[in-house]
């Protein structure tokens, strides 16, 4: 299982989970991977390029607000980013994606992924189902 | 004219600050949620014309001025320009996201179905004055919870627009070019100059004024421009952040963030022409406008008030609400120089003795000494 999950796609899945559970994972990993540098830690803009259905040009949307971390431990890099200002989650999300790039406690990240992902998955799908509720059937007279 | 060099109001101005604060409940972290939870709308608004999605200082933004959204806006957008951008995400197409909201007043059978999602468009518009007199209901007793269908809604959706280009009914669109997002016309970062790229002329109507944005579309829907619009599509979705990582240089989903956008068609002479807008959050009734404003500024010879440096410029939010609210600051030295000239322009007309006489009275004199001057003359 852990063979096949790429760091970007659990970085993807752990964006999106509860912030303090993703934290509290990265800090029983910390004592694993031992001391790491911190070369980023911060808030900053992402800017969301769109594009127009009309002519297909693509333009900027705007700017989301995001934090990121980026670390280096034990020869590798590890990276996190996430939308919001919340420095500790993005170092949490580099801590965990540097443990995924050192091969360490991989089965674990996969298994909270995993967990992660069917959450995301059934609430997704229970958002849908409330809009599947407002679907029109229409009438021709 | 002399300039008046003033000094004071230091104080006044701590005091009157003080005031605005106390005149209003302080600002709380559970308020500031209470924002975000009840007021996504409102949220979605300061945070497109802010041109900054960050719904926990939007939010922030509106408690802390008040409820005045240009001093909201005023404020995301001052935070926003002390932040390093960072990235550019890879770019959104409205066909790639979660849709919650998917609508046209087009076509009743569009390829995937009309979908309202949330929308108070077809309801009562009647204050609920019970929830001032008593205690709230519960979600049960008023019914308002959502009975969900047995299957999920699909997530993605078609475009309406690539439908009408499969008949033939509209022109097709080129593939675009893959372009480097940093690459991409910025008006945050360049000169607009006119005729603008479409991509500025898209950025600033998806930061602007939604009241301006209104106001001018209206004017078009009205009769002053030549578009009568129909929605093709309108949509509100979740679209995913998708960022690079700078090791393995695969993209990720940072977070999910509200977007929308809306086209609207006209007729054209063989096919159907189209307008288009969109914006961070949902925000309808700009995209309406914005959409049919985009389609009047491609007309050869719009309305005056419908041309795109028109348009461009005086729906800029902080500039225009910026350039409206200076004019209540001190501008004592250039209305000095004013009454300087006045009272020249008095003394030339009326005479030095006039200067202390209300306008009336100057007048009345004038209206005297031309009568006397007739009179003399007849008797002469």
């Amino acid at each position: 299982m852990a063979q096949t999950l790429s760091r970007s796609e659990a970085l993807g899945i752990l964006t999106k989970a509860p912030a303090e559970q993703v934290k509290n994972f990265a800090n029983s990993l910390l004592d694993e991977i031992g001391d790491v540098y911190v070369e980023k830690n911060r808030t900053g803009l992402v800017m969301l390029p769109y594009t127009d259905s009309a002519q297909g040009t693509t333009f900027h949307l705007g700017e989301v607000l995001v934090a990121e971390a980026h670390i280096k431990g034990l020869g590798q890099e590890g990276y996190g980013m996430v939308v919001g200002r919340d420095v500790v989650q993005a170092m949490a999300l580099a801590v965990i994606d540097l443990a995924l790039a050192l091969g360490l406690r991989t089965d674990t990240i996969a298994q909270l992924v995993s967990e992660q992902r069917q959450q995301q998955a059934a609430d997704d799908e229970h958002l849908l189902k409330m809009v599947e509720a407002t679907r029109v059937e229409m009438e021709t007279f | 004219m002399a300039y008046v060099a003033t000094k004071g109001g230091e104080k006044a101005i701590q005091e009157s600050e003080k005031l605005y604060h106390q005149l209003k409940k302080p600002v709380t972290p559970e308020f500031v949620q209470e924002i975000m939870d009840t007021m996504p709308y409102l949220v979605d608004r300061v945070m497109g014309e802010g041109s900054l999605y960050a719904p926990d200082l939007a939010a922030l933004a509106i408690a802390q001025s008040g409820g005045d959204l240009y001093e909201a806006v005023l404020l995301l957008r001052a935070y926003r320009s002390t932040q390093p951008r960072l990235a550019y995400a890879k770019p959104v197409t409205v066909d790639e996201t979660l849709t919650l909201r998917r609508i046209s007043a087009a076509f009743k059978d569009i390829p995937g179905g009309q979908i309202l999602g949330p929308s108070l468009d077809y309801s009562h518009r009647i204050l609920k004055l019970d929830v001032l007199d008593g205690p709230s209901p519960t979600d049960e007793e008023e019914d308002t919870a959502v009975e969900p269908a047995e299957k999920p809604a699909k997530p993605q959706y078609p475009l309406v627009a690539d439908w009408l280009r499969q008949q033939g009914m509209m022109t097709a669109i080129d593939v675009p070019e893959e372009i480097d997002a940093a690459d991409i016309p910025d008006v945050t970062r360049d000169p607009v100059m006119m005729p603008a790229p479409r991509a500025h002329r898209l950025q600033a109507l998806a930061r602007a004024d939604t009241g301006g944005v209104l106001a001018l579309g209206y004017a078009s829907m009205r009769g002053y421009g030549f578009v009568h619009p129909t929605v093709n599509e309108l949509r509100l979705a979740y679209a995913e952040v998708q960022v690079k990582h700078p090791v393995t240089g695969e993209y990720f989903s940072a977070g999910r963030v509200r977007v929308s956008q809306a086209e609207i068609v006209t007729k054209g002479k063989s096919t159907y022409k189209i307008g288009f807008t969109a914006t961070m959050g949902w925000n309808e009734v700009k995209l309406i406008a914005g959409a049919t404003l985009d389609m009047e500024m491609s007309q050869a010879e719009p309305h005056p008030a419908l041309n795109e440096d028109f348009v461009l410029y005086h729906t800029e939010p902080i500039e225009s609400s910026g350039f409206c609210i200076h004019f209540k600051l001190p501008h004592y030295v250039t209305f000095s120089s004013s009454m300087d000239n006045m009272r020249k322009v008095i003394t030339v007309l009326y005479g030095a003795e006039a200067a202390g006489k209300d306008a009336d009275e100057r007048e009345e004199d004038a209206e005297k000494t031309a009568t006397s001057e007739i009179v003399t003359k007849d008797t002469m």
